[in-house]
């Protein structure tokens, strides 16, 4: 960080305040972000000359969000009160950052993140490897395909064995990491692929295909068109079977000659099935577990078989999954109830966004890692496991009786902390085991389930 | 035709009539009536009073009018449950000083224990804070709770977290008097250096050209600043009080920092500096090399030339040195 001239800090230390200390009914409103912006500039007037307030302040962050002194204690202030204040007698730093609920979920979203950016680099680097063999036999095949029926190119014989890098391996083995999170029609689809027989697709559906996978992927794009067999109008069938990158096939065609089934693959494509008698293509190279991949395939229902493009759907899968780890997973989630709305904030109360609209005005909530509840009037109550992400009502009821005064207060607990209650707080790795609802009417209801059931205590 | 006043004094008795029924002051014996004149309170302290401000700048507001609308703004931002149960507590009620206890008492002492960090003296500032809120020291005769300067701004929990932090600043500053000098020297404490003379002139152009460049950052660009290079808050700390984010914050610094020394620069010069002088009388400031050579002497004089060893007594009327 750049340095300040010295006499910057000497000046600033020397400003005294003009006017008198705000009270602890403001200063907690303005650590809470809940003060209009003519007083929070008045209050940040007031901070700024003073330098006993801003200790206030930073004392009065909540617990969650107080991040540990880093630096050693200075003792040359004005009155050697200010930076000392808060470091006295700290025995250790928390080390919330570096504790393992964090660093497991940080690891995962690490994971995620590079296989997401693998697949996004290079996602048809396998393909490459294939596509001088198989275009050359596409073109001279592809003007005689009519019928309901694309003729498929076989691979000829003589054309070289696939040789598996090092690099090729570490993306197959994290294209097989990948796969697990995928739906498992897109690897039976593979299978069906490494059995040579595939789903041909509607010219139309293909090419709505291919536009989502270009709008997608765009640094795809010219190595598409580089190749021999692009060309405007043309379709491609890009299929990648991750297990087993001997028995990759890739289709290629104009568009003009196929006429398959427009309707039924429409209708394929808009329900994601493929029908149970579609056209098989002639084998490109004979499986070596023909027989065995036939066996499973039975047990595949037929409509668990997926639109074609692999390739786009192992990107969006990759990136399905990357957006999803990254919101669940979001470190630093904060929460507020505004006009009876709870908003939730990923960057720290920059841009906050409805995280929940319901019936009745929400007014109030507790959250606890990726435990949020929320409630409101007329026994509102709202449970989510993900951050926000989804929300499932719970209606408390005892003996048939329905929670129906408001909710004002939601405490979560931890009962395994009751033997120390002087510090009774969550720990990082605990989920709630208690949830405490205060009501209107001076009840208090709680749940050690998750909500399912209640009692009033 | 309905007056004005009367119909503007209808919607606060409704205005009025709702945020009680929010309260939930009912259920602990807080009339309508009383309820009505807290809010009343909190809005003559804060809407009637930022209103005169206002005014004061600008004579096109009239501060003796405060529309329903706005009203029903600032109350809807109001913890009503919150502020009924600081004000029945603060009134000796029992019913709201149990649920006061089951909501708070343990979260007193975990605030205690994250401000403190140590447990004896968490329980410590806890209890006595507790004391505070319930009102233990009577004056004139009568129980006065610090719960009665809650006004529901913003959340009960904040506003105990800093009344809180101010207790144990106080608290802190009062022990830091009564501990006696030996004691500092066995913790090791250096003793702050005097405060140097006043600076000489050439420091004040650089004091006026400092001071202008400050006057013209806004204030929370002033609270960064002090924030950061005062007091050694860190980037989250920081970015966590104004609701930012660190990597906002860092950026911030590093212009407030290049444009302070720009500025400084540009009013140096504007003083009739050349560039030269300027750059150079903002490179060493004069007080870096001010030493207090009394100062260090004295210090200098207990160190032992060889610490390893023990030097007798020098008092050779003692005779007891073996």
């Amino acid at each position: 960080m750049t340095e300040v001239p010295k006499i910057v800090c000497d000046r600033l230390r020397a400003a005294l305040p003009e006017q008198a200390h705000p009270g602890a009914d403001l200063l907690a409103a303005f650590v809470e972000q809940a003060l209009s912006a003519t007083e929070r500039d008045g209050v940040l007037q007031h901070l700024a000359l003073c330098g006993d307030c801003r200790e206030v302040v930073a004392l009065s962050l909540p617990a969650a969000d107080r991040v540990p002194p880093q630096t050693a204690p200075q003792t040359a202030d004005v009155d050697g009160v200010r930076t000392t204040v808060s470091r006295a007698g700290a025995p250790a730093p928390h080390k919330l950052s570096f504790a393992w609920p964090n660093l497991r979920w940080a690891a995962l979203a690490a994971g995620v993140v590079v296989a997401a950016a693998v697949l996004l680099l290079h996602p048809g680097k396998l393909n490459q490897a294939t596509l001088p063999s198989v275009n050359p036999q596409v073109a001279t095949t592809a003007p005689s395909a009519s019928g309901s029926q694309i003729a498929s190119s076989s691979v000829p014989s003589s054309a070289p064995p696939l040789s598996i890098t090092s690099s090729q391996t570490d993306q197959l083995a994290v294209m097989a990491k990948t796969d697990k999170a995928q739906p498992k029609s897109e690897l039976r689809l593979s299978k069906k692929l490494k059995a040579g027989r595939v789903v041909t697709p509607s010219p139309q559906t293909e090419s709505g295909m291919l536009l989502a996978d270009n709008m997608m992927d765009s640094r795809q794009t010219p190595k598409r068109s580089a190749t021999p067999s692009a060309s405007a109008g043309a379709f491609h069938y890009d299929a990648r079977s991750s297990r087993a990158a001997t028995e990759t096939v890739g289709v290629y065609g104009a568009a003009a000659p196929v006429t398959t089934e427009p309707a039924e693959n429409a209708l394929m494509a808009r329900n994601n099935t493929a029908p149970k008698d579609s056209p098989a293509i002639e084998k490109a190279k004979p499986a070596l577990q023909e027989k065995e991949v036939d066996e499973q395939e039975q047990k595949i229902p037929a409509a668990a078989v997926p639109t074609p493009s692999l390739q786009a759907r192992n990107v969006m899968s990759a990136a399905r999954l990357a957006s999803t780890a990254k919101e669940s997973l979001a470190p630093h989630v904060t929460w507020a109830i505004k006009a009876g709305v709870l908003q939730r904030s990923l960057d720290s109360g920059r841009s906050w966004q409805e995280a929940l609209h319901a019936d009745h005005p929400l007014l109030c909530y507790a959250s606890h890692d990726v435990d949020v509840w929320t409630g409101g009037q007329a026994g509102t109550l709202f449970h989510s496991a993900d951050n926000g992400v989804t929300w499932v009502q719970v209606q408390p009821s005892i003996k048939a009786r329905q929670l129906g005064s408001d909710i004002t207060h939601i405490e979560l607990r931890n009962i395994e902390l009751r033997n120390n209650e002087l510090y009774g707080n969550l720990r990082d790795d605990a989920r709630p085991a208690e949830i405490l609802l205060s009501t209107s009417n001076n009840e208090i209801w709680s749940s050690a389930d998750d909500g399912k059931t209640w009692e009033k205590k | 035709m309905p007056n004005p006043a009367q119909s503007g004094q209808g919607a606060d008795v409704e205005i009025a009539a709702a945020l009680y029924e929010r309260s939930g002051a009912a259920a602990y014996d807080v009339s309508a009536e009383q309820f009505a004149a807290i809010v009343d309170e909190i809005l003559r302290k804060y809407l009637f009073q930022n209103s005169v401000q206002n005014s004061a700048q600008n004579s096109a507001v009239n501060s003796s009018h405060v529309s329903a609308e706005q009203k029903a703004a600032f109350c809807a931002e109001l913890r009503l449950e919150e502020l009924a149960l600081a004000r029945a507590c603060a009134a000796g009620n029992e019913r709201a000083w149990q649920d006061f206890i089951n909501r708070y008492r343990r979260k007193l002492h975990s605030m205690a224990l994250h401000i403190t960090r140590d447990g004896a003296h968490a329980a410590e500032l806890a209890d006595s804070l507790f004391a505070d809120l319930y009102g233990v020291n009577a004056r004139d005769g009568e129980r006065r709770s610090k719960l009665v300067f809650y006004t529901g701004r913003g959340s009960l929990e904040g506003w105990l977290r800093t009344v809180m932090a101010q207790e144990f600043i106080n608290r802190y500053r009062k022990q830091k008097r009564t501990v006696s000098l030996e004691e500092q020297t066995e913790e090791g404490v250096q003793f702050a250096a005097a405060v140097p003379a006043p600076a000489c002139s050439s420091d004040k152009l650089l004091e006026s050209a400092t001071d202008e460049a400050l006057a013209e950052l806004s204030s929370e660009d002033r609270f960064t600043l002090a924030s950061y290079y005062l007091d050694g808050r860190t980037l989250a700390e920081i970015a966590r009080t104004l609701g930012l984010h660190e990597s906002s914050v860092s950026r911030r610094l590093e212009r407030l920092a290049t444009g302070l020394r720009k500025r400084i620069l540009a009013g140096l010069r504007m003083q009739g500096m050349s560039h030269a002088q300027a750059t150079e009388a903002l490179a060493t400031d004069v007080r870096d090399i001010q030493l207090n050579l009394r100062s260090r002497l004295t210090q200098d004089s207990g160190a032992k030339p060889f610490p390893g060893r023990k030097v007798p007594a020098q008092d050779a009327g003692d005779g007891s040195n073996d």
